[in-house]
């Protein structure tokens, strides 16, 4: 690979990176919130997928966040999926 | 004495005063019945005034508890949504086991401390770590992985460091103790054995919607080291596969894991392979090295998960293979392989559950047929006690190492 299509290549790879920086900068409430009866419906169908389902008021809702995103990259679950799972896991704790 | 200069103060200031309103100068009785009135009225005013004088100590207090409490809430809300979460999870177990041949041990079994820093929906710090006591009393911890998870959009996410291998499905998402359903690993499923343990690169996962009912498509492709086969006296001893933290063939394995879910029917299916060249690491008296020696790897597998009801059924087949090398001490390469068929039952709303297991593992040096039965009470989701007894029946020329055991496990996932 050339040093140019290597430069092109990162380029490409920091451009959302850096534009994800700015929309950060805003500091607006994360995870933003997602639908509570879609995300019951999604924690109902994947959270017992691989282990006993747990419990929605076993953990406080910023254990949930880190929980629900370590999920999502086991379970393949999209960034919206966990948006709606969180909703109804927070709502229900 | 005290009372003339009194009563002579108090008529100077009434004459003042009546100067000062612009009133006649009084005299006399009248001067006193003036005075009394002007003193009266003076004390009425102290007292408002000592009254106003406490209401607003009162008011000032408030204002500054409101203060407080703001400035509390406002700190309490900084514990709630911070922009990066600390989360500490993991697992651990202890057990007894009791096999044909020794007698029965008590084991510390595993505590699998894990850390999670997260900044915002950006991006997440996983990392575990495996400790355990042997024999001997020693010790040991061990990386089991440490990644950086980038959320690059909705449906990718960049996973970099040392991970659990996507390929295949029990080693990644069935192995901690809270979650097996035995106290034990299929055979052919533990560490260095048919089923890829851990791998050090880089991953691409995440998942697609594939129709509106919630059906899914799961994605994971990784570039990594790769495992390194491990030579001893001529023949491939086994695969490790322990995620090795360089490249000494510098020849990277390629490989990955897809996925279909269907909610609606509560089956899962998936699909792995890998493939690519490896290393050889040779004992050479008392230090492990390279050989410098590189040959083919491939890796096939399958699995499914099928959960009606109370019931929940799990399959898996996998297949690792190293090539043959005419230019190594081990020229003849080989293939571990390896499959379980398990199938559980709980007993809602009771806490009982009953699971059998049935699996087989070759190698090139030997082969076991497994049995296993187990019950388990499950005091919470996270918390696990199991009893099982393993049948294993050797069908190959030389001993698996695997023996008939009893074993005993309670597990906490925290
Ligand atoms: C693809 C399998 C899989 C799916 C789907 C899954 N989990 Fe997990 N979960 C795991 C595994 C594996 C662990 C243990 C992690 C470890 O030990 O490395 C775990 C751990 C956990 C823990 C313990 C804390 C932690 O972060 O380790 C909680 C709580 C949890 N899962 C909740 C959920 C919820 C809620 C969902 C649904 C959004 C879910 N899981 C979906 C596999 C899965």
């Amino acid at each position: 690979m050339g040093k140019r299509t290597m430069a092109v290549l990162a380029g490409l790879a920091m451009g959302p990176a850096l534009l994800m920086g700015h929309a950060g900068a805003v500091w607006a409430e994360y995870p933003p919130e997602g639908d509570f009866v879609r995300g019951a419906r999604l924690w109902a169908e994947n959270c017992g997928r691989c282990h006993n389902i747990r419990d929605p008021r076993e953990l406080r809702d910023d254990q949930w966040i880190t929980t629900v995103y370590h999920m999502r990259v086991r379970g393949g679950l999209t960034g919206q999926d966990v948006r709606d799972i969180y909703t109804f896991l927070k709502q229900s704790n | 004495m005290a009372e003339k200069r009194r009563r002579l103060k108090e008529a100077a200031a009434a004459v003042a005063l009546g100067a000062a309103l612009g009133a006649a100068p009084v005299q006399g009785a009248d001067t006193a019945r003036v005075a009394e009135a002007i003193r009266a009225e003076l004390e009425a005013l102290k007292s408002r005034i000592r009254e106003l004088e406490k209401q607003l100590a009162e008011q000032r207090r408030v204002e500054q508890e409101v203060k407080d409490l703001r400035r509390e809430v406002r700190s309490a809300a900084e514990w709630k949504s911070p922009n990066t979460l600390i989360h500490m999870a993991g697992y651990a177990d202890v057990g007894y086991t009791d096999t044909r041949s020794r007698t029965g041990t008590f084991g510390s079994g595993t505590f699998n401390p894990i850390l999670h820093y997260q900044y915002r929906d950006v991006v997440m710090l996983e990392s575990e770590l495996a400790m355990s006591v042997d024999e001997l009393g020693e010790t040991t911890t061990e990386l089991e992985y440490l990644t950086i998870d980038w959320f690059a959009n909705d449906y990718v996410t960049v996973v970099a460091g040392k991970f659990l291998s996507p390929l295949g499905w029990f080693r990644q998402n069935l192995h901690p103790s809270w979650i097996n359903k035995l106290p034990s690993a299929p055979a052919g499923f533990g560490h260095d054995q048919a089923a890829p343990n851990a791998e050090v690169g880089v991953q691409v996962r995440g998942g697609v919607p594939v129709s509106g009912n919630g059906n899914r498509l799961i994605y994971a492709f990784y570039v990594g080291n790769g495992p390194a086969a491990e030579i001893e006296s001529g023949e491939i001893e086994m695969i490790e596969t322990p995620g090795l933290g360089g490249d000494a063939d510098g020849k990277k394995v390629f490989g990955g894991r897809l996925g279909l879910y269907f909610p609606g029917r509560r089956l899962e299916l998936g699909l792995s392979g890998a493939a690519g060249r490896v290393g050889e690491i040779e004992e050479v008296g008392k230090s492990r090295k390279y050989t410098g020696v590189t040959r083919d790897y491939d890796f096939l597998g399958a699995d499914f998960t099928w959960r009606p009801r109370q019931f929940e059924v799990r399959g898996e087949w996998v297949r690792q293979k190293v090539g043959d090398q005419p230019a190594s001490s081990a020229p003849e390469g080989g293939t571990w392989q390896a499959w379980y068929l398990q199938g559980s039952y709980r007993f809602m709303p009771h806490k009982w559950e009953v699971v059998a297991r049935l699996g087989r593992y070759r190698t090139p040096h030997s082969e076991v047929e497994q049995k296993a039965l187990g019950l388990n009470y499950i005091f919470a989701s996270n918390f696990v006690a199991k009893l099982a007894y393993e049948f294993n029946d050797d069908r190959g020329a030389e001993s698996s190492g695997y023996e008939d055991r009893l074993l005993l496990q309670a597990s906490y996932g925290f």
